[in-house]
């Protein structure tokens, strides 16, 4: 899942779609997440690639609305409503996912399983 | 002039009305009196409003309104043509085909539009000059259905012109067309309104007779009054009334049809018109990302139900079932009664519908009263066969009609028919403020304390204590007694129900976790984030002392350090936490350390950040 810079990123990945939930004012996913291109990718404890700078999932709250779609600790978000998320700052990751506006995210999350159960397929 | 313009006007509308009448459709007409009342009212106001932003708006519904009415006559014009050659070539009614299938209509919605911007790095960092701003919008049209996003000002501290609005199109037919235009009107600092150009021209003396010659003839030529361009189409074109308002422009344009529809977000190609040396422009990148989904009548509504006999071929028991189907999307749900289908109980069974159904109808009987058909599907490598039967024949001819009909809306819909695509509606909010933006790109890192990953937790387990809460209502105000001092006046207290988001600077002690922690997401509207907080530490520290804390100033920078080294793979607020010393420490005097705090965990590279969202 790491990148060779100049080749295209290629992956198998899970379309996942969470309605925020509202608390008073406030919109919560209900996950944590961990990465980006600011931050020291050799303590990232879910990447394959410890030279991988993307966004992890690092925590999913129980019963939460990231739960309920099934996001998983240790996904890899690839995409969030279209914007890219493989080469953004952790407060940029942060933002695009939390904008008040926005009712829905969608999340484009790869995760090796899904690279295994494919390559699995194929053989 | 003006006398001309306006009997050219009512001969217009005459006109329009004899045809409207002719038709006997008065939807139409009244459509296209609504617009020429709102567009009367919206000139009136472009006259009147004094301010920048007023003068846009109503510019931008001037250019709405007029669309829909070129839209509208058009439509009245093909109605009527229709009906003359109707008449004309006397079709007898059994030539007209009554097998011609119609495929059923459905809505589409297009969202999350966003067309990135190509400035030139010099215009980034350029931090002098007045900013060029452009005020843009744009129209989305698709068959009589015209709508207009929100007006974005555009300056080059943006990247992408994004548009939050979600536009739904009711009745679209699979061959439709939704055009998108986007206009751009320049915003200089000087006022664009009538009064500043006249000034303008009032002191330039002698080309005065010129710029008002030119506004005459522009206002007089045919369609010169509205940007808009029309293609021929209609024949009667209703001068717009001059005006000395801000004119948009066409800048770009791109036409969206069912092959883009795609549960996901696709990138599709701007055509350009205008370049760099018109007012109005922006350099795009030349491609406009949206999501456009589409949910065809099939897949939401009923298309057929009533009463069938089921029985499974091959299976264990080879009993009919009566059931009551309903035929909806790709699938046949078979409810074992009929309120069950309001009582939205989960079917029986359900048959799928799809692209790879073959149904035929059996005569088992032809002397017999009912004919059945028959439905296969391949699960794997098996076929599975359904039969069903109707009470009577002509019931069993109608549920083969309704299938025939889905099937046709099926290959009519493609890609939209194999999945429903979600369309949300968002829910009406009050405005949020507009946040001004400070010149650079770089003004936008705010540095906040929003990394208390116990929040969320607390948040989905306080749901629970809510409920009880409500009922006990002095049951969130008991912890609020340990604010000693009176919150501030940039704060109101909203009542008992919203207690917890008192204070947004949360202080990381563990003790104070239980108590309705408020959240410190960026949600919270309560703190504009627009600039990064510039604290003076000292202030803080003097005031700390002040009250007699005990804790000595120097010992406030030290946590700081030791937090960045004690963080060696999560959170970093767990590692803030243990140095927290004081027990029952204000809100405001922690806000300081802890924005530091958090403000070098955020830059020391050694850390692996974690955010809650």
């Amino acid at each position: 899942m790491s990148f060779i810079p100049g080749q295209p990123v290629t992956a198998v990945v899970q379309r996942i779609e969470i309605c925020k939930l509202r608390q008073c004012d406030n919109l919560i996913l209900g996950f944590s997440i961990g990465g980006g291109i600011d931050q020291d990718p050799g303590q990232n404890p879910f990447s394959e690639d410890k030279t991988d700078k993307g966004i992890y999932v690092t925590r999913v709250s129980k019963g939460g609305p990231a739960e309920a779609a099934g996001l998983m600790i240790g996904d890899k978000i690839m995409q969030v409503n279209g914007w890219d998320m493989t080469m953004v700052t952790h407060d940029q990751a942060r933002k695009r996912l939390t904008k008040k506006n926005e009712d829905v995210v969608r999340l484009l999350v790869t995760r090796k399983s899904l690279e295994d159960a494919v390559r699995n397929a194929m053989v | 002039m003006e006398e001309r313009m306006r009997i050219l006007e009512d001969l217009n509308m005459i006109y329009i009305r004899q045809i409207a009448l002719s038709l006997q459709d008065s939807d139409i007409q009244k459509k296209i009196d609504h617009e020429i009342r709102m567009r009367e009212g919206t000139c009136k106001l472009l006259g009147a409003c004094s301010q920048k932003d007023q003068a846009l708006e109503a510019s931008k519904s001037l250019l709405t309104c007029n669309t829909r009415i070129l839209a509208y006559m058009s439509e009245l014009q093909r109605m009527k043509e229709a009906q003359i050659l109707q008449r004309a070539t006397r079709r007898p009614s059994d030539s007209a085909p009554l097998d011609e299938r119609l495929p059923c209509k459905g809505k589409v919605a297009i969202s999350d539009l966003r067309i990135p911007l190509m400035w030139k790095d010099t215009e980034y960092f350029k931090n002098k000059g007045e900013l060029h701003r452009c005020a843009v919008f744009c129209i989305l049209q698709l068959g009589g259905e015209i709508h207009d996003t929100d007006m974005v000002m555009v300056d080059r501290t943006m990247t992408d012109i994004c548009f939050d609005s979600t536009i739904i199109f009711q009745e679209a037919c699979p061959g439709f067309e939704l055009r998108m235009e986007l206009y751009s009107c320049c915003s200089e600092d000087e006022s664009s309104t009538g009064s500043a150009s006249r000034k303008l021209a009032s002191k330039l003396g002698s080309s005065l007779s010129r710029s008002s010659g030119k506004k005459f003839r522009s206002g007089l030529e045919p369609g010169g009054g509205s940007p808009v361009s029309n293609g021929g189409g209609a024949p009667l074109l209703l001068p717009a009334p001059s005006n000395s308002g801000p004119k948009y422009h066409l800048l770009a344009h791109t036409s969206l049809v069912m092959a883009h529809v795609q549960d996901a977000f696709r990138t599709h190609d701007l055509s350009i018109t205008g370049n760099e040396e018109c007012s109005y422009w922006l350099p795009l990148y030349g491609s406009a990302c949206c999501r456009l989904v589409a949910q065809p009548r099939c897949m939401t509504e009923q298309m057929m139900s009533g009463r069938l006999k089921v029985k499974h071929l091959g299976g264990d028991s080879q009993s009919c079932k009566t059931t009551y189907s309903v035929l909806r999307g790709t699938k046949l749900f078979c409810y074992l009664q009929e309120d069950n289908v309001e009582a939205e109980v989960e079917p029986a069974f359900t048959i799928a519908i799809n692209k790879e159904t073959r149904i035929r109808a059996t005569d088992k009987d032809p002397h017999g009263k009912a004919q059945s058909i028959c439905i296969s599907n391949r699960y794997g490598g098996e076929e599975v066969t359904h039969v069903l039967s109707a009470e009577r024949r002509e019931d069993t001819q109608r549920w083969m009609e309704a299938f025939w009909q889905h099937f046709y809306d099926m290959s009519q819909w493609k890609q939209c028919c194999d999945d429903l695509m979600k369309i949300n509606v968002p829910l009406p909010r009050k405005p949020t403020a507009v946040m001004t933006k400070q010149g650079s790109l770089y003004h936008e890192m705010i540095i906040d304390t929003s990394d208390d990953i116990g929040t969320v937790t607390d948040i989905l387990a306080r749901r629970v204590k809510e409920e009880s809460f409500l009922s006990h209502p002095e049951g969130p105000l008991h912890w609020m007694s340990l604010f000693g001092e009176s919150p501030p006046p940039s704060h109101s207290l909203q009542g008992a129900g919203l207690s917890p988001h008192l204070y947004c600077r949360s202080p990381r002690d563990p003790g104070r976790h239980q108590r309705g922690q408020l959240s410190d997401s960026p949600g919270s509207p309560l703190f504009p984030r627009s600039r990064p907080r510039t604290l003076s530490l000292d202030a803080k520290l003097s005031s700390l002392r002040g009250r007699g804390y005990g804790s000595s100033p120097a010992q406030a920078p030290q946590p700081i350090p030791s937090c960045s080294s004690s963080t060696s793979s999560h959170s970093s607020s767990e590692g803030s936490t243990a140095s927290e010393t004081d027990s029952v420490p204000f809100p405001r005097s922690t806000t300081a350390r802890s924005s530091l705090r958090n403000l070098r965990a955020k830059l020391d590279p050694r850390n692996w950040l974690q955010s809650q969202v």
